[in-house]
């Protein structure tokens, strides 16, 4: 059973690769940080229930036509 | 009224707290010439840049052509524009004809800023009469903290230098704080602007979002970025903001709203507005307790002023701030995915962390921290039909050691700004007390005051009448081996 | 007007031989029929055939009977709404009407999307006479595949119900071909008005981004989403169009651009008209069928020969356009599914599961890049639209495929004619051009600049004017008894 920390890690790893990204060993712990982070701010967006039928401002539908 | 432990400026240093406003007027009544006024901005710079880091680059020949000529014109009766001989500095991520623009990066491709010569704010300044000076430090890209193994400057807050200025627009904020500049443009997409203002203790206004045209300017974020002025006062910005807002084709952001004289409206009186105050409390791992103490003392003097100040709540404080985020990383990531794929180590730690880790974001991440700023954008608009205006701290603490900044990862939360930049609402950022004592260690503290979209004008009239009855905004810093007072009259 | 059939290789026991909007409603005023009579028949056959063609999810007799009443009472009264008073349309069920829920085709059933109030869409069919038939089914969430497991009726290809109808508008498709409703409504985000229009043989249009408000539809692609006429002749979508149009303050992408007589112009003259047609990735494509793409040049020669030009040109990206289009719509679409998936995964279908979930594997900054490629190709087909008035492409790179052969991994890698389209918001038709040598429908696409239906219109209506394609009626009759 992995830890959350290894868990971040792997999926760090993960993406950090199918991003084609190659960072240095000093970087590691603020990418997980950062990584870790972003997925709790990802949740908090996705906890606001007002939005659940609300139409997002794409703000590039307003260069088409 | 004025607010207690007010020092009154240094005598003889009348030009380190001149404003443009005063520089008008003066260089108009031939207290003062633009040549003049330039050589003392220059020479501040010159005693102090070493260790603060304002400049990246100086326009020193060209600048004093540009004082010269308006000179001639003010000599032969002719009125070069409202910001006539007023130097101003450019942060580095706008570009300008002069120099090179290189957002304080080893990465940025030089030929881009030569590509595009003036961005429109700056030809906008120019065409108001105004002497730009150079381009000034901001952290790499506009984002993220110095790192002192790259070759650029690390900027330094005067107040106190073992002090970061705060970002991204340190230049901009330590320029103006320090009187080498009057005033110069910052951009915010998260609080960028307004930052390094709290921290410098200068005002600093993002205006509503495409309300300046933003094109020519390195991007940050597409959907957030705003380039907007920083000088020492509320009129000081609506003076440049006259230059500066209206719609441009160039920038496909811009709001084709009509603009109007933002100074017209600065009349010092309050009297039947209504201001919500929301004092974050909790907001911040740390807060620093002569924030409310100031706030208090704020609350009296626009009591004072004529306005009913009430309390009031934020909403979705968190996930606004949350989208902002999500926002920000995920667009500049889209911009600089291929250089950090192929130049990683070039750019700085706290850049390529900040937005490499966009890659913890989904696309449907994205989209829903956009349906969030919508419901965002109608919570806030229901919160203005009870005031007109909206005051918080702009940060709950005075600012960071330098030598304590890694990513900073925790530390975004103490500052206060990003919310505005995911609802689009003008804020400004203006000084309103001292943590410790001014001049012996102790940093600024600001307050913002955000309007309803597009009500600049009325954001500029509470700040000026604040400071017509304050003295925070004309502080200065003890400006470190400074000339003699050098004004002629 | 009566039409003789004539099916390739069989002959049609057709139960009606008023097969348009236009010609029912000419029945209509000369009194050769009532609206109660079609609805009655259309109403009967849908019940008939829906266990073999599944074309509705629900059929609204009570509702289209009431419609269709009031729609005779008003012409016996002299009052005249126009050319849809009467007509029995087909919804797709993620559009809402009054009193009738809305299930997307899905067991996810969300009560926010009941009934209560007409989408502005509908409400504007509804006050134009019309009558609903029903809520025709569609790819649950407009997107991904049946899975019958879940109960709702699997739509079929009334042409040879094996193959897949495509979607996601599957049954205004099928309704639209078998009879089951002179027309109706469908939506496109990559394809899905115009994919039931190709394989099932008759005219879809997708309209210009905004051109019709989308308030009251459930989402798929915020930034894509488009309601279309479906209906068999480019004539009958001009008729519906003409009464969905227009700008409504509920839909906050709603263009606020006047709406023109979509009908004025169709006199059939293509005069003077410059057709473009992009040969890479649409014309030369090795997964592209031969009678396919023969299909559309003949139909662009017949255009050439009522007086319209037509030059090869090139769209670089195409191929780059439609994983765009792809990419964007997963984004926005789990976004909006994504807590109803963490709660509920297995209440979605299990084709429907796995292509929301698409949205999870781009970066937010893929999603970012792909806005900023878009703008590209926007600009870039715009350039185009300054020398032509027209694309012409084929509508998809197939004929109808057989049901049990398709599976959602194949679809992704195939080419695909109709998202590049979503990502500019243009307005582009497809109408048929034939039949294949197996007898399935053949079709066109005709893509025209922002808010020209009006030309596009043209240009297909001209081309129905010298051909029956779209009037062909698939043998469906024989379903019945096989059903029964």
């Amino acid at each position: 059973m992995h830890s959350i920390e290894e868990e971040f890690g792997n999926q760090l790893d993960l993406a950090l690769e199918s991003n084609g990204l190659t960072p240095l060993p000093e970087d590691r712990a603020a990418l997980l940080k950062a990584f870790s982070t972003g997925r709790e701010q990802a949740a908090l967006v996705f906890s606001v229930a007002e939005a659940r039928y609300e139409e997002p401002d794409l703000i590039f539908s307003a260069s088409l036509s | 009224m004025t607010a207690p432990d007010v020092v009154a400026p240094e005598e003889g240093a009348l030009s380190s707290a001149l404003t443009i406003a005063d520089a008008q007027t003066a260089l108009r009544d031939g207290t003062l010439t633009a040549t003049e006024l330039l050589r003392e901005a220059y020479a501040t710079a010159d005693a102090v840049d070493e260790t603060l880091g304002i400049y990246l680059s100086r326009f020193d020949e060209t600048a004093q052509a540009a004082a010269a000529a308006i000179d001639a014109a003010f000599a032969a009766g002719e009125d070069p524009g409202p910001l006539a001989g007023i130097p101003l500095g450019i942060k580095d991520i706008i570009s300008t004809t002069e120099g090179e623009t290189t957002a304080q990066s080893l990465v940025l491709d030089r030929a881009w800023g030569a590509g595009v010569g003036d961005a429109v704010v700056v030809s906008r300044l120019r065409a108001a009469g105004a002497v730009i000076t150079g381009k000034l430090t901001t952290m790499e890209y506009a984002t993220g903290v110095p790192d002192p193994a790259k070759p650029f400057p690390i900027p330094r807050n005067p107040w106190n230098t073992d002090y970061w200025t705060g970002g991204s627009s340190s230049g901009t904020g330590n320029g103006v704080a320090a009187g080498a500049i009057l005033g110069g443009l910052g951009t915010d997409t998260g609080g960028s602007i307004r930052i390094p203002s709290a921290f410098c203790g200068i005002t600093g206004l993002k205006a509503t979002f495409g309300r300046v045209p933003k094109s020519g300017c390195v991007p940050l974020g597409y959907s957030l970025d705003n380039i907007g002025p920083m000088a020492r006062s509320a009129r000081d910005c609506a003076i440049m903001l006259n230059a500066l807002a209206g719609y441009d084709a160039s920038d496909a952001c811009a709001v084709e709203v009509p603009t109007e004289d933002y100074l017209a409206g600065l009349d010092g009186d309050l009297s039947g507005l209504t201001i919500g105050l929301d004092r974050l409390l909790g907001k911040a791992p740390t807060r620093d307790p002569a924030v409310d103490a100031a706030l208090d003392a704020v609350v009296d003097v626009l009591t004072g002023l004529g306005a009913t100040v009430v309390d009031v709540e934020l909403p979705l404080w968190q996930e606004l701030n949350a989208a902002t985020r999500i926002t920000s990383r995920s667009e500049a990531f889209a911009y600089h995915a291929p250089d950090l794929r192929s130049r990683w180590g070039d750019y700085f730690s706290a850049t390529r962390t900040g937005v490499g880790a966009a890659i913890a974001f989904t696309g449907a991440d994205y989209v829903q921290a956009q349906r969030v700023r919508r419901v965002g954008q109608k919570a806030v608009a229901s919160l203005f039909e009870t005031v007109d205006l909206i005051i918080t701290p702009t940060s709950s603490v005075a600012g960071w050691k330098i030598d304590e900044l890694d990513s900073m990862a925790d530390r975004f939360g103490a500052m206060h700004t990003g919310y505005w930049n995911a609802l689009g609402n003008p804020a400004l950022a203006l000084p309103m007390g001292f943590s410790g004592q001014p001049r012996a260690g102790g940093l600024p503290l600001s307050l913002q005051i955000i309007g309803r979209p597009f009500t600049e004008s009325l954001v500029l009239r509470a700040g000026d009448a604040y400071q017509r009855v304050t003295d925070w905004h004309v502080l200065t810093p003890a400006a470190a081996d400074r000339p003699a007072a050098a004004v002629a009259s | 007007m009566t039409t003789e059939l004539a099916t390739p290789g069989e002959e049609s026991a057709a139960t009606s031989t008023i097969l348009t909007i236009a010609d029912a409603g000419e029945a209509l005023r000369s009194g050769t029929t009532t609206s109660v009579e079609l609805t009655t028949a259309m109403l009967e056959k849908a019940t008939a055939l829906n266990p073999a063609l599944g074309a509705y999810v629900e059929i609204t007799s009570d509702l289209a009977l009431e419609q269709a009443a009031a729609a005779d009472a008003a012409f016996a009264a002299g009052s005249d709404a126009g050319p849809l008073q009467g007509i029995p349309l087909a919804i797709k069920d993620i559009i809402k009407v009054a009193g009738v829920p809305t299930t997307a085709n899905s067991r996810i059933l969300d009560p926010a999307w009941g009934g209560d109030a007409d989408a502005p869409v509908v409400a504007r069919l509804r006050a134009a006479g019309s009558v609903f038939i029903g809520k025709s089914t569609t790819s649950e969430f407009a997107l991904g595949m049946p899975d019958a497991d879940k109960g709702f009726p699997v739509p079929h290809n009334p042409w040879d119900v094996t193959r897949t109808p495509a979607g996601s508008s599957s049954g205004t498709g099928v309704a639209t071909a078998a009879g089951l409703a002179f027309g109706g409504l469908g939506t496109d985000t990559g394809g899905s008005v115009r994919g039931p229009a190709t394989v099932n043989g008759h005219s879809g249009l997708k309209v210009t981004f905004g051109r019709v408000p989308k308030a009251g539809v459930v989402p798929l692609g915020y930034s894509l989403d488009s309601i279309g006429p479906m209906a068999r002749s480019a004539y009958d979508c001009a008729l519906l169009l003409q009464v969905m149009a227009g700008y409504d303050a509920a839909d906050p992408n709603a263009a606020d651009v006047p709406v023109p007589s979509y009908t004025a112009g169709l006199d059939g003259s293509v005069d003077g008209i410059k057709i473009g047609l992009p040969i890479p990735y649409f014309f030369d494509h090795d997964q592209l069928d031969p009678e396919v793409r023969d299909g559309v040049l003949s139909a662009v020669q017949a255009l050439v020969g009522l007086g319209a030009t037509s030059t090869e040109m090139e769209l670089a990206h195409a191929d780059k356009a439609q994983h765009a289009n792809a990419l964007i719509l997963v984004g926005e679409a789990y976004a909006y599914h994504r807590n109803n998936m963490v709660e509920r995964w297995t209440t979605y279908g299990k084709y429907t599961r796995p292509g929301l979930v698409r949205g999870m594997f781009y970066t937010a900054a893929d999603y970012v890049q792909a806005n900023r490629f878009r703008v590209l190709w926007c600009e870039q087909v715009a350039k185009a639209l300054e020398t032509y008035d027209v694309l012409i492409t084929p509508s998809a790179p197939t004929t109808a495929q057989v049901a049990a052969d398709m599976n959602p991994s194949q679809r992704l890698l195939q080419p695909s004619y109709t998202g590049q389209w979503n990502l500019s918001g243009l307005p582009a038709i497809c109408i048929p051009t034939g039949f294949s040598s197996e007898g399935l429908p053949l079709s066109m696409q005709i893509i025209g600049k922002p808010f020209a239906e009006a030309t596009v219109l043209k240009i297909a209506d001209a081309y129905q004017r010298i051909t029956d394609h779209h009037l062909q009626v698939p043998p469906v009759d024989a379903l019945i008894t096989t059903a029964a």
